[in-house]
C-alpha cells in the first residue's frame, strides 16, 4: 500500500532531513514511528502525503508515484489518506459536526449520506454527544478526537498521526491511542509518529525508531 | 480586513476612473483644437464670379477637405476692423480694401496631422488663382507634438496605475488568504482541489472589486454633477465611466485574488510545531 524506497531528503545542503529511507507498510497494519526530535518523523510523513518530494528515491502511495504524480493529482492522493496532527488543526469558528463534515463539503458531498458519515465517524471515536460543540470548549482529546473523525469520515486506507498525543494529558494520551487501535482493528492501518515511547510500548504494535535520519530499528 | 480591501480598490479604482475621465475631456479638448486647423487660400484680386464658384467646388471635390467658405473682400475687412475695433485711428487709417477675399478650407477629421495639412495645402497652392496658401505651420506642429506627448503619458500612465491596483489588491487579498490560513490548510490536508480552494477567495475578490467600483464611479459621478452644476460643464460619458470602472473593479479583484491565492497557498506548508 505505501512503498518507500531508498528515499534521501536534502534540507539545506549536506543536511540530510533523511537518508536511505526504506519501509513499506501494508493494508492494516499499526507502526509507531519513534525517534528524538529532527530525527525526521513529520519529514518521512509529509513524504507519504506528498507535501515534500524525495531529493533520491522513491514513495508509492496508493497507486500514487512521488516521481510522477502532477500537482492537480494530490487532492485525490490526500483523500485516501487520513492525516492527524499534535495541534489538532480544527477549524475554530465551526462546531464538532461541522468540522468532520467540511472534509466532505469540500470535495463536494451533502445531504443524507454525508450526515449519516459524519454522525458514524463521531460515534466512532466517542463524541456524537458534543457535536454542537466549539473545539474551544473541549479538552485535548476530545479536540483529537474530533481531528480524527475528521481524519476517518472519508474512509482512509491509512491514518498518518504526527504525534497525536503531544497536547494531551497521559489519561487522555491512552485514550486517543486506544481510538487508533479499534480504528486499525477495523482496517485501516495507521502509521503513528511519537515520542512517547513507553505509553506506546504498552500498547503493542511494530517499531520503526528513526535517528538522524535513518531507520536504526525495525 | 474586507473593508480594508475594498477601501484600497476603491482608492486605486476611483484614480483610475479620474484618469480615464480626464483623458476622456483631453481627447476633447484635442478634437475642438483640431477642428480649428484650416487652410487659408487667398485669392488674385477681380476673379470673376464664376471662375471662384469652380474653384471652390474644385477644392471641396479634393481627397481629405471637409468644407470650403468663401471670404469675400468685404467680408474680410470687416473681420478686419472687428479685430482692430479697440484702435479706431487705425480703421479710419484703411480708406481702400487691401485685403484679398480667400477660402477658408476645413479638413476631415483624418487630415489633420502635420503632414495632411502640409500635403493638402501644397495642392491647393498648385492653382494660379492663389496668391497664397497658408495654414498656421508651427502651431500645427506644436497641438501635434502636445497631442502626441499627452497621448504617451496617458498610457503610461494608464497601465502604472493597473500595475499598481492589481499588486496592491493582490496584496490586500494576501491578507485575507492569510487570515484564513487555517482553513486553506485544512482544505489541503483533507484533499480539497485547486478549484475549490481558490473559488471563494476570487469571488469575494471580484465582489469586493466590484464594489468598490460602484463606490468609485459613484464618486466621480457626484463630482462630475457638482462640478458642473458650480463650475465648468467637463465631458461625462456616464455608462463608460460607470461601467468601466466597475468592470475593472471586478476583472483587477479576480486577478488579484487568483494571483494573491495561488503564491500564498502555494507557500503554505503544513506547520507543526516538531520536525
Amino acid at each position: 500500500m505505501i512503498e518507500i524506497r531508498n528515499v534521501s531528503i536534502r534540507f539545506r545542503k549536506g543536511w540530510y532531513a533523511l537518508k536511505n529511507v526504506d519501509l513499506s507498510i501494508g493494508k492494516g497494519e499499526f507502526i509507531f514511528l519513534t525517534g528524538q526530535t529532527g530525527s525526521g518523523k513529520t519529514t518521512l510523513l509529509r513524504l507519504i502525503y506528498m507535501d515534500l518530494f524525495p531529493d533520491e528515491g522513491e514513495i508509492a502511495v496508493a497507486g500514487f508515484l512521488s516521481s510522477t504524480i502532477k500537482e492537480s493529482e494530490i487532492p485525490f492522493l490526500r483523500r485516501r489518506i487520513g492525516i492527524i496532527f499534535q495541534d489538532f488543526k480544527l477549524l475554530t469558528d465551526k462546531t464538532v459536526y461541522e468540522n468532520v463534515a467540511f472534509a466532505l463539503e469540500v470535495t463536494g458531498q451533502s445531504g443524507r449520506k454525508m450526515r449519516e458519515k459524519v454522525m458514524k465517524a463521531l460515534t466512532l471515536v466517542g463524541l456524537s454527544h458534543k457535536r454542537n460543540d466549539f473545539p474551544y470548549t473541549l479538552s485535548g482529546g476530545e479536540q483529537q478526537k474530533t481531528a480524527i473523525a475528521r481524519a476517518l469520515v472519508r474512509e482512509p486506507f491509512i491514518l498518518l498521526a504526527d504525534e497525536p498525543t503531544g497536547n494531551i494529558d497521559p489519561e487522555g494520551s491512552e485514550e486517543i491511542i486506544k481510538i487508533l487501535q479499534e480504528v486499525n482493528t477495523a482496517g485501516t492501518a495507521v502509521l503513528m509518529a511519537t515520542h512517547a515511547v513507553e505509553l506506546s510500548k504498552r500498547m503493542g504494535g511494530k517499531f520503526v525508531h528513526l535517528e538522524q535520519g535513518q531507520i536504526v530499528k525495525q | 480586513m474586507t473593508f480594508i480591501a475594498i477601501g484600497i480598490m476603491f482608492f486605486s479604482l476611483f484614480l483610475l476612473g479620474a484618469f480615464l475621465w480626464g483623458t476622456f475631456n483631453l481627447f476633447g479638448v484635442i478634437r475642438l483644437a483640431r477642428e480649428k486647423v484650416e487652410i487659408n487660400a487667398f485669392l488674385r484680386e477681380n476673379l470673376p464670379e464664376k471662375q471662384v464658384e469652380e474653384l471652390s467646388e474644385k477644392l471641396l471635390s479634393m481627397v481629405g477637405v471637409e468644407k470650403v467658405v468663401y471670404i469675400s473682400k468685404e467680408e474680410a475687412l470687416l473681420k478686419f476692423k472687428e479685430e482692430i475695433k479697440d484702435a479706431p485711428s487705425l480703421i479710419e487709417a484703411v480708406k481702400t480694401n487691401p485685403l484679398p477675399a480667400s477660402f477658408s478650407v476645413k479638413l476631415k477629421d483624418g487630415f489633420t496631422s502635420p503632414e495632411k495639412v502640409k500635403e493638402v495645402s501644397e495642392k491647393i497652392d498648385i492653382f494660379d488663382e492663389f496668391i497664397s496658401v497658408e495654414y498656421g505651420e508651427s502651431w500645427i506642429n506644436r497641438l501635434d507634438r502636445v497631442v502626441k506627448i499627452l497621448f504617451l503619458f496617458d498610457i503610461l500612465l494608464g497601465i502604472v496605475i493597473s500595475f499598481a491596483s492589481v499588486f496592491v489588491i493582490s496584496n490586500t487579498v494576501r491578507l485575507t488568504v492569510l487570515a484564513r490560513k487555517r482553513t486553506i490548510e485544512v482544505m489541503k490536508l483533507v484533499g480539497a482541489t485547486e478549484k475549490t480552494i481558490h473559488a471563494p477567495f476570487i469571488l469575494a475578490g471580484s465582489i469586493e472589486g466590484g464594489i468598490a467600483g460602484i463606490m468609485s464611479g459613484g464618486l466621480l459621478y457626484l463630482i462630475y454633477q457638482v462640478t458642473s452644476k458650480f463650475f465648468v460643464k467637463f465631458y461625462f460619458p456616464n455608462n463608460f465611466v460607470i461601467i468601466g470602472t466597475i468592470v475593472f473593479g471586478i476583472i483587477l479583484g479576480m486577478i488579484g485574488s487568483k494571483l494573491a491565492v495561488k503564491s500564498t497557498s502555494k507557500e503554505m506548508k503544513f506547520e507543526t510545531p516538531n520536525v
